[in-house]
Protein backbone atom coordinates (compact mmCIF):
# COMPACT_ATOMS: atom_id res chain seq x y z
CA UNK A 1 0.00 0.00 0.00
CA UNK A 2 1.67 3.23 -1.19
CA UNK A 3 0.65 6.24 0.92
CA UNK A 4 2.24 10.06 1.56
CA UNK A 5 2.10 11.67 4.89
CA UNK A 6 3.00 15.27 5.60
CA UNK A 7 2.77 16.40 9.65
CA UNK A 8 2.77 19.86 10.01
CA UNK A 9 5.92 20.43 7.30
CA UNK A 10 7.31 23.22 7.32
CA UNK A 11 10.24 24.42 4.65
CA UNK A 12 12.40 26.71 4.97
CA UNK A 13 15.14 27.60 2.67
CA UNK A 14 18.03 30.48 2.87
CA UNK A 15 18.25 32.75 -0.54
CA UNK A 16 22.11 32.77 -1.76
CA UNK A 17 22.93 35.38 -4.20
CA UNK A 18 25.99 35.69 -6.36
CA UNK A 19 27.68 37.44 -3.22
CA UNK A 20 26.50 36.14 0.07
CA UNK A 21 27.79 32.26 -1.29
CA UNK A 22 31.46 33.54 -1.62
CA UNK A 23 33.97 32.60 0.82
CA UNK A 24 35.38 36.09 0.96
CA UNK A 25 32.36 37.82 2.27
CA UNK A 26 31.98 34.97 4.52
CA UNK A 27 35.36 35.55 5.90
CA UNK A 28 35.43 39.02 5.72
CA UNK A 29 31.95 38.94 7.79
CA UNK A 30 33.04 36.95 10.86
CA UNK A 31 36.17 39.74 10.72
CA UNK A 32 35.05 42.55 10.88
CA UNK A 33 31.53 42.34 12.84
CA UNK A 34 29.36 45.29 12.34
CA UNK A 35 27.54 46.02 9.23
CA UNK A 36 29.44 43.08 6.79
CA UNK A 37 28.29 40.46 9.55
CA UNK A 38 24.71 41.60 9.13
CA UNK A 39 24.78 41.51 5.74
CA UNK A 40 25.85 38.15 5.18
CA UNK A 41 24.28 36.20 8.26
CA UNK A 42 20.92 37.76 8.05
CA UNK A 43 20.49 35.76 4.87
CA UNK A 44 16.83 36.15 3.01
CA UNK A 45 14.77 33.02 4.39
CA UNK A 46 11.97 32.07 2.58
CA UNK A 47 9.54 30.14 4.05
CA UNK A 48 8.16 27.94 0.75
CA UNK A 49 5.82 25.40 2.57
CA UNK A 50 3.98 26.66 6.33
CA UNK A 51 2.82 24.09 8.22
CA UNK A 52 1.46 21.67 5.61
CA UNK A 53 -0.56 18.57 7.53
CA UNK A 54 -2.01 16.26 3.97
CA UNK A 55 -2.45 12.49 3.78
CA UNK A 56 -2.78 11.32 0.26
CA UNK A 57 -3.82 7.50 -0.01
CA UNK A 58 -3.94 4.66 -2.47
CA UNK A 59 -5.84 5.48 -5.14
CA UNK A 60 -5.48 8.80 -5.08
CA UNK A 61 -5.06 11.45 -8.01
CA UNK A 62 -4.46 14.54 -6.48
CA UNK A 63 -4.64 17.96 -8.43
CA UNK A 64 -2.33 20.70 -6.98
CA UNK A 65 -3.37 24.05 -7.41
CA UNK A 66 -1.76 27.32 -6.98
CA UNK A 67 -0.69 30.82 -8.12
CA UNK A 68 3.20 30.76 -9.01
CA UNK A 69 5.46 30.87 -6.44
CA UNK A 70 2.98 29.27 -3.80
CA UNK A 71 5.13 26.28 -3.01
CA UNK A 72 3.37 23.92 -5.42
CA UNK A 73 7.09 22.61 -6.86
CA UNK A 74 8.72 22.88 -3.51
CA UNK A 75 5.55 20.41 -2.18
CA UNK A 76 6.71 17.99 -4.52
CA UNK A 77 10.01 17.71 -3.99
CA UNK A 78 9.14 17.37 -0.27
CA UNK A 79 7.21 14.62 -1.54
CA UNK A 80 9.45 13.04 -3.37
CA UNK A 81 11.81 13.07 -0.41
CA UNK A 82 14.63 15.52 -2.24
CA UNK A 83 13.88 18.38 0.39
CA UNK A 84 13.62 17.39 3.92
CA UNK A 85 11.28 19.36 6.19
CA UNK A 86 12.85 22.23 8.27
CA UNK A 87 9.65 21.31 10.81
CA UNK A 88 7.44 18.71 10.49
CA UNK A 89 7.57 15.06 9.04
CA UNK A 90 7.50 13.33 5.98
CA UNK A 91 6.35 9.58 5.62
CA UNK A 92 6.09 7.76 3.05
CA UNK A 93 5.87 3.81 1.70
CA UNK A 94 5.85 2.57 -2.50
CA UNK A 95 8.71 3.78 -4.80
CA UNK A 96 8.44 7.17 -5.53
CA UNK A 97 8.92 8.77 -9.28
CA UNK A 98 9.16 12.27 -10.50
CA UNK A 99 8.68 13.15 -13.66
CA UNK A 100 9.54 17.44 -12.75
CA UNK A 101 12.30 17.60 -15.57
CA UNK A 102 12.09 15.11 -18.70
CA UNK A 103 15.55 15.71 -19.27
CA UNK A 104 16.69 14.03 -16.32
CA UNK A 105 20.02 12.28 -16.23
CA UNK A 106 20.08 12.21 -19.85
CA UNK A 107 23.98 12.40 -20.75
CA UNK A 108 24.80 14.11 -24.41
CA UNK A 109 27.77 12.09 -24.66
CA UNK A 110 25.88 8.68 -24.39
CA UNK A 111 23.91 7.40 -26.86
CA UNK A 112 20.48 7.22 -26.88
CA UNK A 113 20.06 3.03 -25.90
CA UNK A 114 23.35 4.31 -22.96
CA UNK A 115 20.71 7.09 -22.03
CA UNK A 116 17.54 4.72 -21.81
CA UNK A 117 19.24 2.30 -18.95
CA UNK A 118 21.02 6.05 -17.02
CA UNK A 119 17.72 7.41 -16.92
CA UNK A 120 16.28 3.92 -15.26
CA UNK A 121 19.38 3.89 -13.04
CA UNK A 122 18.15 7.42 -11.24
CA UNK A 123 14.98 5.99 -11.53
CA UNK A 124 16.37 3.35 -9.24
CA UNK A 125 15.77 0.22 -11.74
CA UNK A 126 18.71 -1.85 -12.07
CA UNK A 127 20.63 -2.23 -15.51
CA UNK A 128 19.27 -5.81 -15.63
CA UNK A 129 16.09 -5.02 -15.14
CA UNK A 130 16.07 -2.05 -17.73
CA UNK A 131 17.77 -4.17 -20.80
CA UNK A 132 14.71 -6.02 -21.00
CA UNK A 133 12.35 -3.14 -21.42
CA UNK A 134 14.78 -1.42 -23.92
CA UNK A 135 13.13 -2.51 -27.34
CA UNK A 136 10.01 -1.45 -26.13
CA UNK A 137 11.18 1.84 -25.21
CA UNK A 138 13.29 2.18 -28.77
CA UNK A 139 10.02 1.27 -30.17
CA UNK A 140 7.96 3.63 -28.33
CA UNK A 141 10.20 6.55 -29.33
CA UNK A 142 10.66 6.14 -33.17
CA UNK A 143 13.77 6.97 -33.04
CA UNK A 144 15.37 4.25 -35.22
CA UNK A 145 18.94 4.79 -36.13
CA UNK A 146 19.27 7.45 -33.75
CA UNK A 147 19.29 5.51 -30.92
CA UNK A 148 22.81 4.52 -31.29
CA UNK A 149 23.78 8.01 -31.94
CA UNK A 150 24.90 10.21 -28.91
CA UNK A 151 21.92 12.17 -27.31
CA UNK A 152 23.90 15.71 -28.37
CA UNK A 153 23.07 15.27 -31.93
CA UNK A 154 19.07 15.09 -31.01
CA UNK A 155 16.77 17.79 -31.66
CA UNK A 156 14.77 18.94 -28.91
CA UNK A 157 11.48 16.84 -29.82
CA UNK A 158 13.69 13.88 -30.33
CA UNK A 159 15.60 14.26 -26.97
CA UNK A 160 11.82 14.50 -25.03
CA UNK A 161 10.54 11.82 -27.01
CA UNK A 162 13.44 9.60 -25.51
CA UNK A 163 13.09 11.02 -21.92
CA UNK A 164 9.46 10.47 -21.77
CA UNK A 165 9.15 7.01 -23.28
CA UNK A 166 12.00 5.88 -20.77
CA UNK A 167 10.25 7.67 -17.69
CA UNK A 168 6.86 6.07 -18.16
CA UNK A 169 8.22 2.17 -18.82
CA UNK A 170 8.09 1.44 -15.42
CA UNK A 171 5.37 2.78 -13.40
CA UNK A 172 6.36 3.75 -9.93
CA UNK A 173 3.92 3.80 -6.97
CA UNK A 174 3.63 7.35 -6.73
CA UNK A 175 3.83 9.25 -9.13
CA UNK A 176 4.71 12.90 -9.20
CA UNK A 177 4.43 15.20 -11.87
CA UNK A 178 5.17 18.92 -12.63
CA UNK A 179 2.99 20.28 -15.76
CA UNK A 180 2.17 18.30 -18.58
CA UNK A 181 4.73 16.98 -20.93
CA UNK A 182 4.76 18.94 -23.76
CA UNK A 183 5.88 16.13 -26.23
CA UNK A 184 6.75 16.67 -29.57
CA UNK A 185 4.64 17.17 -32.91
CA UNK A 186 0.72 16.12 -32.46
CA UNK A 187 1.20 12.59 -33.69
CA UNK A 188 3.26 12.02 -31.07
CA UNK A 189 1.17 13.98 -28.56
CA UNK A 190 -1.15 11.47 -28.77
CA UNK A 191 0.80 8.47 -28.87
CA UNK A 192 2.02 10.26 -25.58
CA UNK A 193 -1.47 10.65 -24.00
CA UNK A 194 -2.38 7.24 -24.36
CA UNK A 195 0.79 5.72 -22.87
CA UNK A 196 0.53 8.01 -20.35
CA UNK A 197 -3.18 7.25 -19.10
CA UNK A 198 -2.17 3.56 -19.09
CA UNK A 199 0.83 4.93 -16.76
CA UNK A 200 -0.81 6.93 -14.39
CA UNK A 201 -3.67 3.69 -14.50
CA UNK A 202 -0.91 1.92 -13.30
CA UNK A 203 0.38 3.73 -10.57
CA UNK A 204 -1.40 4.18 -7.10
CA UNK A 205 -1.00 7.51 -6.50
CA UNK A 206 -0.55 10.42 -9.05
CA UNK A 207 0.22 13.90 -7.63
CA UNK A 208 0.05 16.45 -10.70
CA UNK A 209 0.89 20.39 -10.28
CA UNK A 210 -0.92 22.03 -12.96
CA UNK A 211 -2.77 25.68 -14.02
CA UNK A 212 -5.22 23.59 -16.69
CA UNK A 213 -8.02 22.97 -14.63
CA UNK A 214 -9.34 21.12 -17.44
CA UNK A 215 -6.33 18.59 -17.25
CA UNK A 216 -6.77 18.33 -13.72
CA UNK A 217 -10.71 17.67 -13.46
CA UNK A 218 -9.81 15.00 -16.61
CA UNK A 219 -7.12 13.49 -14.57
CA UNK A 220 -7.79 14.02 -10.64
CA UNK A 221 -10.00 13.09 -8.00
CA UNK A 222 -8.75 15.48 -5.69
CA UNK A 223 -7.43 18.71 -5.44
CA UNK A 224 -4.72 20.46 -3.08
CA UNK A 225 -5.23 24.64 -2.80
CA UNK A 226 -1.97 26.29 -1.37
CA UNK A 227 -1.26 29.64 -1.27
CA UNK A 228 1.64 31.47 0.22
CA UNK A 229 2.87 27.06 1.48
CA UNK A 230 0.07 27.33 3.01
CA UNK A 231 -2.59 24.62 2.56
CA UNK A 232 -5.96 26.38 1.86
CA UNK A 233 -8.38 23.60 0.80
CA UNK A 234 -7.96 19.64 0.24
CA UNK A 235 -11.64 18.20 -1.07
CA UNK A 236 -12.67 16.62 -3.94
CA UNK A 237 -11.17 18.56 -7.34
CA UNK A 238 -14.56 20.43 -8.15
CA UNK A 239 -15.07 21.98 -5.06
CA UNK A 240 -11.34 22.85 -4.96
CA UNK A 241 -10.82 24.59 -8.42
CA UNK A 242 -14.46 26.15 -7.38
CA UNK A 243 -13.02 27.43 -4.25
CA UNK A 244 -9.63 28.29 -6.24
CA UNK A 245 -11.28 30.10 -8.82
CA UNK A 246 -13.82 32.06 -6.79
CA UNK A 247 -11.08 33.50 -4.77
CA UNK A 248 -8.86 34.72 -7.79
CA UNK A 249 -11.79 36.72 -9.06
CA UNK A 250 -11.99 38.72 -5.32
CA UNK B 1 8.37 2.59 4.61
CA UNK B 2 10.56 5.68 4.77
CA UNK B 3 10.44 8.20 7.36
CA UNK B 4 11.95 11.56 7.15
CA UNK B 5 11.38 13.80 10.32
CA UNK B 6 12.25 16.13 12.42
CA UNK B 7 10.60 15.52 16.07
CA UNK B 8 7.45 17.87 16.54
CA UNK B 9 8.66 20.81 18.26
CA UNK B 10 5.66 20.86 20.55
CA UNK B 11 5.91 20.73 23.98
CA UNK B 12 9.38 19.18 24.88
CA UNK B 13 11.85 21.88 26.28
CA UNK B 14 14.19 23.56 23.92
CA UNK B 15 17.17 21.57 25.27
CA UNK B 16 15.63 18.38 24.88
CA UNK B 17 14.41 18.96 21.75
CA UNK B 18 17.37 20.05 20.69
CA UNK B 19 19.39 17.01 21.50
CA UNK B 20 16.51 15.09 20.22
CA UNK B 21 16.55 17.02 16.26
CA UNK B 22 20.86 16.26 16.58
CA UNK B 23 20.23 12.26 17.20
CA UNK B 24 17.57 12.37 14.47
CA UNK B 25 19.81 14.13 11.92
CA UNK B 26 23.10 11.69 12.90
CA UNK B 27 20.38 8.63 12.88
CA UNK B 28 19.86 10.07 9.33
CA UNK B 29 23.72 10.69 8.05
CA UNK B 30 24.33 7.01 9.12
CA UNK B 31 21.56 5.57 7.10
CA UNK B 32 22.35 7.81 4.08
CA UNK B 33 25.98 6.36 4.41
CA UNK B 34 24.77 3.02 4.61
CA UNK B 35 22.06 3.16 1.75
CA UNK B 36 24.76 4.87 -0.24
CA UNK B 37 26.80 1.46 -0.05
CA UNK B 38 23.72 -0.76 -0.67
CA UNK B 39 23.56 1.92 -3.76
CA UNK B 40 26.92 0.11 -5.17
CA UNK B 41 25.13 -1.28 -8.52
CA UNK B 42 24.52 2.77 -9.40
CA UNK B 43 27.42 4.58 -8.75
CA UNK B 44 29.94 1.97 -9.60
CA UNK B 45 27.95 1.57 -13.38
CA UNK B 46 27.81 5.24 -13.23
CA UNK B 47 31.78 5.86 -12.70
CA UNK B 48 32.23 3.52 -15.29
CA UNK B 49 30.57 5.64 -17.67
CA UNK B 50 32.00 8.45 -16.91
CA UNK B 51 35.31 7.08 -17.45
CA UNK B 52 34.26 5.66 -20.94
CA UNK B 53 32.25 8.61 -22.12
CA UNK B 54 35.44 10.71 -21.36
CA UNK B 55 37.10 9.14 -23.77
CA UNK B 56 34.22 8.56 -26.23
CA UNK B 57 35.28 10.05 -29.69
CA UNK B 58 38.91 9.09 -28.68
CA UNK B 59 40.98 6.27 -30.47
CA UNK B 60 42.50 4.88 -27.19
CA UNK B 61 40.06 5.52 -24.84
CA UNK B 62 40.66 5.35 -21.21
CA UNK B 63 44.48 3.99 -22.40
CA UNK B 64 44.83 7.92 -22.99
CA UNK B 65 45.06 7.72 -19.04
CA UNK B 66 47.79 5.35 -19.40
CA UNK B 67 49.68 6.67 -22.32
CA UNK B 68 49.29 10.37 -20.64
CA UNK B 69 51.03 9.21 -17.18
CA UNK B 70 53.50 7.30 -19.03
CA UNK B 71 54.36 9.96 -20.95
CA UNK B 72 54.80 12.32 -17.88
CA UNK B 73 56.87 9.58 -16.38
CA UNK B 74 59.59 9.17 -19.23
CA UNK B 75 59.82 13.13 -19.54
CA UNK B 76 60.48 13.67 -16.13
CA UNK B 77 62.05 9.91 -14.82
CA UNK B 78 65.27 10.86 -17.00
CA UNK B 79 65.35 15.06 -16.69
CA UNK B 80 65.13 14.70 -12.52
CA UNK B 81 67.20 11.73 -11.99
CA UNK B 82 70.08 14.06 -13.89
CA UNK B 83 68.72 16.68 -12.09
CA UNK B 84 69.29 15.18 -8.65
CA UNK B 85 72.55 13.31 -9.56
CA UNK B 86 70.75 9.77 -9.19
CA UNK B 87 70.96 6.47 -11.14
CA UNK B 88 67.80 6.73 -13.16
CA UNK B 89 67.42 2.55 -12.83
CA UNK B 90 66.52 3.67 -8.80
CA UNK B 91 64.76 7.15 -9.60
CA UNK B 92 62.50 5.79 -12.27
CA UNK B 93 60.63 3.31 -10.30
CA UNK B 94 60.25 5.46 -7.58
CA UNK B 95 59.18 8.67 -9.88
CA UNK B 96 56.67 6.46 -11.54
CA UNK B 97 54.68 5.06 -8.45
CA UNK B 98 54.70 8.06 -6.86
CA UNK B 99 52.82 10.02 -9.23
CA UNK B 100 50.66 7.41 -9.98
CA UNK B 101 49.26 7.83 -6.28
CA UNK B 102 49.69 11.44 -6.10
CA UNK B 103 47.59 11.40 -9.48
CA UNK B 104 45.17 8.98 -7.35
CA UNK B 105 44.65 11.56 -4.14
CA UNK B 106 44.64 14.58 -6.27
CA UNK B 107 42.39 13.25 -8.46
CA UNK B 108 40.03 12.78 -5.67
CA UNK B 109 40.20 15.73 -4.08
CA UNK B 110 39.80 18.13 -6.79
CA UNK B 111 36.97 15.92 -8.66
CA UNK B 112 35.47 15.82 -4.89
CA UNK B 113 34.63 19.67 -4.99
CA UNK B 114 32.16 18.36 -8.11
CA UNK B 115 31.10 15.24 -6.16
CA UNK B 116 27.53 17.26 -5.66
CA UNK B 117 27.67 20.32 -8.08
CA UNK B 118 28.08 18.20 -11.04
CA UNK B 119 24.55 16.16 -10.19
CA UNK B 120 22.70 19.07 -9.12
CA UNK B 121 19.39 17.94 -11.71
CA UNK B 122 19.93 14.66 -10.25
CA UNK B 123 19.90 15.98 -6.74
CA UNK B 124 17.02 18.52 -7.06
CA UNK B 125 14.54 15.65 -9.02
CA UNK B 126 15.34 12.63 -7.13
CA UNK B 127 16.02 10.77 -3.73
CA UNK B 128 19.41 8.99 -3.73
CA UNK B 129 21.73 8.81 -0.87
CA UNK B 130 24.14 12.04 -0.68
CA UNK B 131 27.08 9.53 0.00
CA UNK B 132 26.01 7.66 -3.41
CA UNK B 133 28.01 10.75 -5.23
CA UNK B 134 31.05 10.64 -3.00
CA UNK B 135 31.88 6.76 -3.72
CA UNK B 136 30.88 7.32 -7.40
CA UNK B 137 33.77 9.67 -7.41
CA UNK B 138 36.10 7.53 -5.26
CA UNK B 139 35.10 4.58 -7.57
CA UNK B 140 35.49 6.78 -10.48
CA UNK B 141 39.53 7.17 -9.11
CA UNK B 142 39.64 3.78 -8.65
CA UNK B 143 39.17 3.29 -12.34
CA UNK B 144 41.75 5.49 -13.46
CA UNK B 145 44.57 4.55 -10.89
CA UNK B 146 43.48 0.78 -12.39
CA UNK B 147 44.55 2.30 -15.96
CA UNK B 148 47.65 3.82 -14.42
CA UNK B 149 48.71 0.68 -12.36
CA UNK B 150 49.36 -0.81 -16.11
CA UNK B 151 52.50 1.34 -15.85
CA UNK B 152 54.16 0.10 -13.17
CA UNK B 153 54.64 -3.77 -14.62
CA UNK B 154 55.98 -1.67 -18.03
CA UNK B 155 58.36 0.10 -16.35
CA UNK B 156 59.80 -2.65 -13.81
CA UNK B 157 59.64 -4.95 -16.52
CA UNK B 158 61.97 -2.19 -19.15
CA UNK B 159 64.08 -1.70 -16.41
CA UNK B 160 64.31 -5.53 -16.12
CA UNK B 161 63.56 -5.48 -12.66
CA UNK B 162 61.18 -8.17 -11.04
CA UNK B 163 57.53 -7.72 -10.52
CA UNK B 164 55.89 -10.25 -8.13
CA UNK B 165 53.03 -10.44 -5.90
CA UNK B 166 54.73 -8.15 -3.73
CA UNK B 167 52.94 -5.50 -5.29
CA UNK B 168 49.44 -6.92 -4.04
CA UNK B 169 51.25 -5.76 -0.53
CA UNK B 170 49.97 -2.16 -1.55
CA UNK B 171 46.39 -3.64 -1.15
CA UNK B 172 46.00 -2.46 2.45
CA UNK B 173 47.27 1.43 1.51
CA UNK B 174 44.76 1.70 -1.23
CA UNK B 175 42.11 1.11 0.62
CA UNK B 176 42.98 3.10 3.55
CA UNK B 177 42.99 5.55 0.85
CA UNK B 178 39.79 5.53 -0.52
CA UNK B 179 38.28 5.48 3.13
CA UNK B 180 39.89 8.72 3.48
CA UNK B 181 38.62 9.71 -0.30
CA UNK B 182 35.07 9.52 0.63
CA UNK B 183 35.40 11.82 4.00
CA UNK B 184 37.89 13.57 1.80
CA UNK B 185 34.72 14.23 -1.30
CA UNK B 186 31.88 14.50 1.03
CA UNK B 187 33.36 17.15 3.07
CA UNK B 188 35.26 19.35 0.00
CA UNK B 189 31.66 18.80 -1.94
CA UNK B 190 29.48 19.84 0.82
CA UNK B 191 32.28 22.89 0.89
CA UNK B 192 32.11 23.66 -2.80
CA UNK B 193 28.34 23.53 -3.04
CA UNK B 194 28.18 26.11 -0.34
CA UNK B 195 30.93 28.66 -1.43
CA UNK B 196 31.95 28.20 -5.13
CA UNK B 197 35.47 29.62 -4.32
CA UNK B 198 36.38 26.44 -3.06
CA UNK B 199 36.89 24.30 -6.55
CA UNK B 200 39.48 26.90 -7.79
CA UNK B 201 41.36 27.29 -4.03
CA UNK B 202 41.76 23.36 -3.58
CA UNK B 203 42.89 23.57 -7.73
CA UNK B 204 45.76 25.85 -6.65
CA UNK B 205 46.62 24.20 -3.56
CA UNK B 206 46.68 20.91 -4.93
CA UNK B 207 49.48 22.17 -7.48
CA UNK B 208 51.22 23.76 -4.37
CA UNK B 209 51.20 20.70 -2.70
CA UNK B 210 52.51 18.07 -5.67
CA UNK B 211 56.02 20.10 -5.37
CA UNK B 212 56.32 20.66 -1.55
CA UNK B 213 55.53 16.78 -0.90
CA UNK B 214 58.11 14.20 -1.90
CA UNK B 215 56.40 12.96 -4.94
CA UNK B 216 59.26 13.07 -7.13
CA UNK B 217 61.88 13.95 -4.86
CA UNK B 218 63.18 11.71 -1.91
CA UNK B 219 62.65 13.07 2.06
CA UNK B 220 65.88 11.92 2.36
CA UNK B 221 67.25 14.82 -0.17
CA UNK B 222 65.89 17.32 2.68
CA UNK B 223 69.31 16.32 4.95
CA UNK B 224 68.00 16.84 8.82
CA UNK B 225 65.11 18.39 7.97
CA UNK B 226 63.67 15.12 6.40
CA UNK B 227 61.53 14.48 9.04
CA UNK B 228 59.51 17.57 8.28
CA UNK B 229 58.89 15.95 4.93
CA UNK B 230 57.97 13.04 6.46
CA UNK B 231 54.95 13.96 8.90
CA UNK B 232 53.62 15.37 5.59
CA UNK B 233 50.13 13.55 6.01
CA UNK B 234 49.73 13.65 1.89
CA UNK B 235 53.71 11.89 2.08
CA UNK B 236 52.29 9.23 4.25
CA UNK B 237 49.29 8.79 2.13
CA UNK B 238 51.48 7.83 -0.87
CA UNK B 239 53.94 6.27 1.40
CA UNK B 240 51.91 3.49 2.36
CA UNK B 241 51.08 2.62 -1.25
CA UNK B 242 54.45 3.53 -3.04
CA UNK B 243 56.84 1.44 -0.40
CA UNK B 244 55.02 -1.98 -0.74
CA UNK B 245 55.62 -1.44 -4.63
CA UNK B 246 59.05 -0.64 -4.39
CA UNK B 247 59.47 -3.60 -2.03
CA UNK B 248 60.64 -1.10 0.94
CA UNK B 249 59.07 -0.89 4.30
CA UNK B 250 56.98 2.15 4.83
CA UNK B 251 58.92 5.39 6.97
CA UNK B 252 58.04 4.57 10.85
CA UNK B 253 55.41 7.44 10.95
CA UNK B 254 53.27 7.14 8.10
CA UNK B 255 50.66 4.43 9.29
CA UNK B 256 49.99 5.75 12.28
CA UNK B 257 50.15 9.56 10.40
CA UNK B 258 47.56 8.40 7.91
CA UNK B 259 45.46 6.24 10.56
CA UNK B 260 45.04 9.44 12.70
CA UNK B 261 43.95 11.16 9.48
CA UNK B 262 41.46 8.72 8.82
CA UNK B 263 40.00 8.75 12.24
CA UNK B 264 39.96 12.34 12.63
CA UNK B 265 38.82 13.40 9.33
CA UNK B 266 36.12 10.96 9.38
CA UNK B 267 34.77 12.50 12.48
CA UNK B 268 34.99 15.80 11.48
CA UNK B 269 33.77 15.14 8.18
CA UNK B 270 30.61 12.78 9.32
CA UNK B 271 29.88 15.68 11.83
CA UNK B 272 29.50 18.53 9.15
CA UNK B 273 27.90 15.52 6.92
CA UNK B 274 25.36 15.45 9.29
CA UNK B 275 24.91 18.58 10.56
CA UNK B 276 24.38 20.37 6.66
CA UNK B 277 23.68 17.03 4.46
CA UNK B 278 19.73 18.30 4.09
CA UNK B 279 21.20 21.99 2.90
CA UNK B 280 23.03 20.03 0.28
CA UNK B 281 20.02 19.96 -1.85
CA UNK B 282 19.20 23.68 -1.64
CA UNK B 283 22.76 24.80 -2.06
CA UNK B 284 23.89 23.00 -5.16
Amino acid sequence: MAFLALRDVTVEFPIYQGSSRSLKKAIVASSTGGNLARDALDRVQVRALDGLTLDIADGDRVGLIGPNGSGKTTLLKVLGGVYEPSRGQMLSSGRVSSLLDVSLGLNPEATGRENIVLRGMYMGIRPRDMRPRIEDVAAFTELGPYLDMPVRTYSAGMMIRLAFATSTCIPPDVLLMDEWLAAGDAHFLEKAQRRMEDFVRRSSIMVLASHSMDLLKRWCNKGVYIRHGKLIAYEAIDAVIAIYQEQRQR
Amino acid sequence: MSVVASPPPDEIAPAAAERRARAARYARARADLAEGLRAAWLWQALAAQDVRLRYRRSMLGPLWLTLSTAVMVAAMGFLYARLFGMDAHAYIPFLSTGLIVWQFISGIVAEGCQTFLDVQSIIQQTKIPYSAHAYRSVYRNILVLAHNMIIVPAVFGILGQPVGWRVLAMLPGVAVLCVNGVWMSLLVGMASARFRDIPPIVANVLQLLFFVTPVFWKPESLGRWRTVAEYNPLFAAIDVVRAPLLDQTPAPHSWPILAGLTVGGGAVAFVLFARFRSRIAYWV
